[in-house]
Parts: C-alpha cells; sequence; structure tokens
C-alpha cells in the first residue's frame, strides 16, 4: 500500500533531480510540441510526469464514471485504435471495478483496450474520468508495456494519486518486478474517437514503439522537421516514440495530418 | 474529386511497396527482368557535391547537417564528410536491396538514405562489404557468398535493437514503379513475422519485407545470413517539411 508519507521523503538533492527530470520533460515536450502538439501528452504514460503539475481534477471522481456501462461500445472503442483488419481479430480488453478484464479472446497476438486518464492524459487530467483513448498493442507489446498500463490502472483504481502512482512504478521497475520492453513492442493508436483530456482532447493518428533505455536522439526524434517524437523516462527505463500516420483505421484522412493530394 | 486523388496516391504508393518486397507476391522467379545484369560502373556513379546533397535530403536537415556523409567511389563507399551525430547518411543502389528484386541492378536508382547510430554500427558494414564487390565487377552470387562467408567469421556484426534509417528525400529514385518515390521510415528487426506488426493488414500503415530475399522461394539461399526483418512506415512529410502529396513527379 502507498504510504502518503513516502511522497515527502528524500534528500534535498534527490528532489532537486526531480525537479530537473521534470524540467527536463518539459523541454522535451516543448520540442515536441513545435512538431506534434497533441502527442505531447504521450510521454505522460507510466509517471513521466512532474510532481508539481497543478490539476483540474483535484482528487478521484467515483470509479463508476471511470467505467463504460456499455460493454460493447467499449469493445466497439478499443477496436477503433487501429484498422478493422487488424483489431476484429484482436484480444479486448474492458475496464472494470478491480481493473481490466478480457471480453473478447483474439488470435492475432493484438490486444485492444480504452486506456483512462491516469495513463493516458497528461497530469494535469489524472483524475479526468471522461478520458477515453483506445490503443491496440502488439503481442511484444502486451508482454511489457501493457503490463505497466494494467498495473497503473489497478493502482489508480485503488485510489492511487498520480506521486503515490508514480513512486510505486519506479520502485517496482527498479526490482525488475516488470520485464523490460520486449522487442519489436508497438501500438496503433489510429481511432478518430475517443477524448485525451482537456490538455489534448483530440490526438492525431500514430503508432507508438516502446524501447527500454533508448536515447531519443538515437531516433533523431524531437529535432525540428523530424516526424519522430521521442520521451525518455529515466526513472521508470522507458522510451517512447511515436509516428503520426495519414490515416484514421477507418481509412479517413487525418486532418491534422499535412493534406495528402496527389498533383 | 478527393476521394480520387487520394486513391490515386494510395496506388501509386502501394505499387511502389510492392516492389520493395513489402508483399509476398513477389514476381515469379522467371519473369523477365529489365535489368539483368550490372550496367557499366560511371552509372551508378554521381558528381561529388550531388551525393552529397542528395545524400543530405534523406533526412531533416536538423539530423543530416551533422551526419557523415559517405559518396560512392570506385572502390566502395568511402567518407566524404565526417559528422557528428552519430548518423550516417548515403544514397543507396539498387544492388543494396533484396538479391532477387527485378531492379537490382538498375543504375537509376538512387535511395538517398540516414541511418542512426544503431543501424550505421550493425547494417552499413553489410552495404560497404556489397558496394565494395559490386565495383569491383562482381557478381550476384560472388556477392551473396561473400556476405555469407562475412557472417561466418563474424567480420559483419549482430543487428542492433533499434536499428532504423530516414528516407525523406524529395529528390530519390527509389524504383521504376508508380511514383518512384515515397517519404518513409525503415525499422531494421529481429521479428519474425510482420503480422506482429500488422503488416500489410488492410488500413495498416505499416509494410514489411525481409531484408535479403523478398520471395520466401529464395529462402533455402538464406542460409547462413542472419533474418532481419524490415519494416517501412510511411511519414506524412518530405525530409524538407512540405507534405508528402505536393511532390511533382
Amino acid at each position: 500500500m502507498i504510504q502518503p508519507a513516502q511522497r515527502e521523503s528524500g534528500t534535498a538533492s534527490q528532489r532537486l533531480s526531480e525537479e530537473e527530470k521534470a524540467m527536463r520533460k518539459m523541454n522535451i515536450y516543448t520540442s515536441a510540441i513545435k512538431n506534434l502538439a497533441p502527442l505531447v501528452v504521450l510521454g505522460m504514460v507510466c509517471g513521466a510526469m512532474a510532481q508539481n503539475a497543478k490539476t483540474r481534477y483535484p482528487k478521484m471522481a467515483s470509479v463508476d464514471q471511470y467505467l463504460m456501462a456499455d460493454r460493447e461500445a467499449e469493445i466497439a472503442l478499443a477496436r477503433s485504435a487501429a484498422p478493422e483488419s487488424i483489431a476484429r481479430n484482436a484480444e479486448v480488453l474492458v475496464l472494470g471495478r478491480n481493473g481490466f478484464e478480457t471480453a473478447v479472446k483474439g488470435k492475432n497476438g493484438f490486444v485492444c483496450i480504452v486506456g483512462r486518464s491516469w495513463t493516458s492524459a497528461t497530469d494535469e487530467d489524472y483524475w479526468d474520468p471522461k478520458v477515453r483513448v483506445p490503443m491496440c498493442v502488439n503481442a511484444a507489446a502486451a508482454h511489457s508495456y501493457l503490463l505497466r498500463i494494467t498495473k497503473i490502472t489497478n493502482l489508480a483504481l485503488a485510489g492511487g494519486t498520480l506521486a503515490q502512482v508514480n513512486e510505486t512504478m519506479t520502485t517496482a521497475i527498479a526490482k525488475q518486478e516488470f520485464p523490460p520492453m520486449e522487442p519489436g513492442s508497438m501500438c496503433y493508436m489510429m481511432s478518430k474517437q475517443g477524448f485525451g483530456g482537456d490538455s489534448a482532447p483530440h490526438w492525431p493518428s500514430h503508432l507508438m514503439f516502446f524501447f527500454s533505455d533508448t536515447d531519443p536522439a538515437a531516433w533523431g526524434a524531437n529535432l525540428p522537421g523530424s516526424p519522430v517524437v521521442g520521451i525518455a523516462d529515466s526513472s521508470e527505463h522507458l522510451t517512447q516514440f511515436v509516428i503520426q500516420t495519414q490515416r484514421w483505421s477507418d481509412g479517413t484522412d487525418d486532418p491534422q495530418a499535412p493534406p495528402h493530394v496527389h498533383p | 474529386m478527393r476521394q480520387d486523388k487520394v486513391g490515386t496516391i494510395v496506388i501509386n504508393s502501394f505499387a511502389l511497396l510492392v516492389v520493395f518486397g513489402m508483399t509476398y507476391q513477389a514476381r515469379s522467379q522467371d519473369a523477365t527482368t529489365p535489368y539483368p545484369k550490372m550496367a557499366p560502373v560511371e552509372q551508378y556513379l554521381m558528381e561529388r557535391n550531388a551525393e552529397i546533397q542528395l545524400a543530405r535530403s534523406a533526412a531533416p536537415d536538423s539530423i543530416s547537417r551533422n551526419a557523415t556523409i559517405l559518396i560512392l567511389g570506385p572502390q566502395g563507399y568511402e567518407t566524404a564528410v565526417q559528422g557528428t551525430n552519430d548518423f550516417v547518411c548515403m544514397v543507396g543502389r539498387a544492388w543494396g536491396a533484396a538479391f532477387d528484386w527485378d531492379e537490382f541492378w538498375n543504375p537509376k536508382v538512387k535511395a538517398a538514405d540516414c541511418l542512426n547510430p544503431q543501424a550505421a554500427r550493425s547494417v552499413l558494414p553489410i552495404f560497404y562489404l556489397r558496394a565494395r564487390m559490386v565495383m569491383a565487377g562482381r557478381s550476384k552470387a560472388e556477392i551473396l557468398s561473400a556476405v555469407k562467408a562475412a557472417f561466418e567469421k563474424k567480420q559483419l556484426p549482430d543487428l542492433e535493437t533499434g536499428a532504423m534509417d530516414y528516407m525523406m528525400s524529395k529528390s530519390a529514385y527509389l524504383t521504376d514503379q508508380g511514383g518512384h518515390n515515397l517519404p518513409h521510415l525503415m525499422f531494421y528487426t529481429r521479428v519474425k513475422d510482420g503480422k506482429d506488426w500488422g503488416s500489410g493488414a488492410a488500413g495498416a500503415p505499416v509494410m514489411s519485407s525481409p531484408y535479403w530475399f523478398f520471395s520466401p522461394n529464395q529462402q533455402p539461399q538464406m542460409k547462413g545470413l542472419p533474418p532481419i526483418l524490415v519494416f517501412l512506415v510511411a511519414v506524412t512529410n518530405w525530409s524538407d517539411g512540405t507534405p508528402a502529396g505536393e511532390h511533382n513527379e
């Protein structure tokens, strides 16, 4: 169980280190904003969050507000993260009171879920009950990245605050209670539906790639003109790369992508 | 009208991807190839400054201006500009692609390519060896044999995780097919099945191809070669920042 007092522990140098990390992340986000503004929130997954962020949602809403009453609607929303050719054979998880549970068995290794605020929105929106972010992870990510998502979800449903969840995850990862990112881990986030929170309501269609302890510079990420946004979180030993795609999962053009008109 | 235009680019892009072997619907082995043998060496060479400029155009300036630049000389690739960011930019030729590509000897192919540090360390040595062999007039079979021997003797490195490259040049010529070009990123992996990334699924922006041979019929020739599966993700802009659809062909 997370002890609130733990948040106050740590030396001054450790606290400074946290502030420096937060500042560094903010610089990355600023760079990312110039390239791919809405994707700035992606770095917030798995605790890549500044500790002192102001929040519009200061406390947890009732659990019911995070759930989707219509199970079939949640399944459809989860599947909308990837083209139907992938999603129709994917496993689908839906959120229950105690965490994600299997709603549909899959057969192609992909797993589709609707992420909630604690894994899929900015710090400010950590408790926003309206957040619904569909994603379909491939098998490699299901074996590694998704484990973190489901764990964070469990912690949040139990009332874990942003700081508490961050600390718990950092400690667990340091103890190697979670595997490193499996090579080839990636996911589809191509849904035109969903809601990313007040800070980034509608994300562009994109793919994500997950690595352990990889310098974003190695992919040329976050540089002017680069199609790659990269966010590294050393405490989580996680690097996420984002590449925007031209179309939504239903095949229509994403208007946030540059015009794609043949001469 | 807009749908028609989008359809055109999709078709052109798809044709291009097919040519890259991004589907397994490769042409039959006995199909007549338009390039049955190596062209004269000089047809593969470029004017030095033009080659440097084309190589750099593979990636946004923010990456390529600090990259090492290679150019193709009579003995193979050589360093023209020493970089500082561990990226390496070059102009790939057709004979750097899959051995069973029917444009393998196409001298028109000028594929601007900026490899990231992992690819520069683990994929580029293969390019170096192949280029040396080609410029020495070696046959495809001899090149393949040399590559296998080099792997067997550990003279070529294992593929590094995270190896990828930028191919976003508006000025590249990638194939005789379709629109000849497409801005994209490539990822070199040990993933065994392209379906693990959703490659080839209808509507997916990801395609894949084995690195050495497009056709599954060529698998016997794979003996001695490390499996490498290359994924391609199309991107929305050329390296100069203009949208992909604005390229005049």
